[in-house]
């Protein structure tokens, strides 16, 4: 088994590479993109910290603690865009019949359409992240425990994230590839919902990022338990425990519901 | 500039270019509405230690937050990757352009146009209807709403030229990505895409008004939002005005440049 999956992140690897190599052929345009990158940082950012300025905490929380959660969401979304780019422009090899070609591979198909696309720019957005988590540890003070928390958060906003790039792709098994933006809403629209706290939303708003769709346990539930307010803030201790637990279910949820889409695809045939 | 016929045709090819693809406007409404409803939030929540910031209250910022996100597609804060003059140039398409008699940058003002038209028509209305249903916001009726339609057009002028000259180091490198991209957090950050500038630090609010960026989205979403008055609202417009006369003066002067170094491609 460890042997199989060193062979597939090998295999990975070498996809990666070659996309990189292609885009590396406008080195530039490269340099300035992974530059671009620390910008977006920024627009992201220093309006939250305009406000913050402005008007104090928002529900209790100050604008470190606000860059800690926009921290571990983007560490883990930015690691999910960038290894599994192909999932976001699956409805174009679904239109353009690059899924054939892909199936004709003797290698699992979710591996080949996860290294396609390989976008080394976003590497830097992944450092950005990082860098505004570990920023946003080191000014908080965290303890041991309270980063293993973040830890926590991070791999499992990897995992809940994936579910959902593999959810929307298999969408267009049946859309026929008209739907793909719709899964922006989750991916950045959930990733720009998630640098505030949960807790500010509508009822509505918040059951149903909590439970219909649970983005809130990729960040906030285990932020709270490293802040030690899970408690405070009206949930019970163990909320934060299950955030691997849902983050798993999450991607479990993906992958099944993109094999089964797979299993029905029949091609557009010409 | 010569005869407008042909740049009136390009407005109206872009209109209909947009005008084909009906589903990806109404999911493109989606990701909009999900935007507002997620940041309209969080300005209520701001403003709740303080009801009244700067002359703005929080149903004042969500109405600017509201016209800010209906009006992005019509004002072009987000660029089109696919159709640009960064990627005929990397394709040679270009080469097709420059056997006809029109003028690169006004040809992509005109196209400009004629997407902001659709935008207007197709994107503005059911955005901002969500918000008017889900906040109550409505614009106040004052006379400087008048001007708004002037503040925008120029908006849409100014933005048409920014892509103008950021798409123009193709002439130069063949491609522009890089520079596309990072027009989008200029534009993000310096026009006020989500906080209204008046928010900013001191410093940063006097940089965001010399620069040219706060002519594509702030100043014509500030009016509609009824927060510019007076002295204020007529440098906003003399700084949008003047703005394009000299972006559009170095797209015109690049332009000429760019054409003697281009090399194309492709066979």
């Amino acid at each position: 088994m460890s042997g199989a999956l060193g062979n597939a992140l090998a295999l990975w690897g070498r996809l990666a590479l070659a996309s990189t190599r292609s885009q590396m052929q406008y080195r530039t345009s490269f340099a300035i993109s992974c530059l671009v990158m620390f910008g977006v940082m920024a627009s992201d950012l220093v309006p939250v910290w305009a406000l913050a300025r402005f008007f104090g905490a928002v529900d209790g929380w100050t604008f470190a603690e606000l860059a800690l959660l926009y921290g571990m969401v983007e560490t883990s979304w930015a690691t999910v865009e960038t290894t599994l780019r192909g999932f976001e422009n699956f409805s174009v090899y679904l239109v353009q019949g690059d899924l054939d070609r892909i199936l004709l591979r003797p290698r699992h198909v979710i591996l080949q359409v996860a290294a396609r696309d390989f976008d080394a720019r976003k590497l830097s957005r992944i450092a950005q992240g990082l860098l505004v988590l570990v920023i946003a540890c080191v000014v908080l003070g965290l303890d041991a425990r309270a980063l293993g928390w973040v830890a926590l958060g991070v791999l499992g906003g990897m995992l809940c994230f994936a579910g959902i790039v593999m959810a929307g792709a298999a969408v267009n098994f049946w859309t026929l590839g008209e739907a793909q933006e719709l899964q922006n809403i989750l991916t950045y629209g959930g990733a720009a919902a998630l640098t505030y706290p949960v807790s500010i939303y509508a009822t509505w708003f918040r059951r149903a990022i909590t439970f219909a769709v649970p983005l809130a346990f990729v960040n906030y539930f285990p932020a709270l338990a490293a802040l030690g307010r899970t408690e405070a803030a009206g949930w019970p201790a163990f909320m934060p425990w299950l955030s691997p637990f849902v983050c798993a279910g999450v991607l479990a949820f993906g992958f099944g519901f993109f094999t089964r889409g797979l299993r029905r695809y029949e091609s557009t045939g010409s | 500039m010569g005869d407008l016929r042909p740049y009136l045709q390009y407005a109206r090819l872009a209109f209909q270019r947009r005008a084909a693809y009906r589903l990806a406007n109404w999911t493109g409404v989606a990701v909009n509405v999900f935007f507002l409803l997620v940041h309209a939030q969080v300005l209520i929540a701001f403003f709740r230690s303080r009801p009244l910031a700067l002359g703005w209250s929080a149903q004042d910022a969500v109405l600017y937050f509201t016209a800010s996100e209906a009006l992005l597609m019509v004002i072009g804060i987000f660029p089109d990757y696919r159709f640009n003059l960064s990627e005929r140039i990397r394709t040679g398409d270009v080469v097709s352009d420059l056997a006809r008699p029109v003028t690169l940058f006004w040809r992509d003002v005109a196209e400009r146009f004629g997407t902001a038209f659709y935008y207007l028509l197709a994107r503005f209305p059911p955005v901002f209807a969500a918000g008017a249903v889900l906040y109550g916001v409505m614009p106040p009726l004052r006379l400087e709403a008048c001007l708004f339609p002037v503040s925008l057009a120029l908006a849409v002028a100014v933005s048409a030229a920014l892509w103008y000259l950021v798409c123009s180091a193709a002439y130069f490198r063949q491609t522009a990505n890089g520079e596309l991209a990072a027009l989008v957090f200029v534009n993000t950050l310096f026009g006020g895409v989500f906080v209204p500038i008046d928010f900013y630090p001191d410093w940063l609010r006097v940089i965001s008004d010399l620069l040219p960026f706060r002519a594509t989205l702030y100043t014509p979403v500030a009016l509609f939002a009824g927060k510019l008055a007076g002295m204020e609202l007529a440098v906003a417009l003399a700084h949008q005005l003047f703005w394009f006369w000299v972006l559009a003066a170095a797209a015109l002067a690049i332009e000429g440049r760019g054409l003697r170094r281009l090399a194309t491609q492709g066979g």
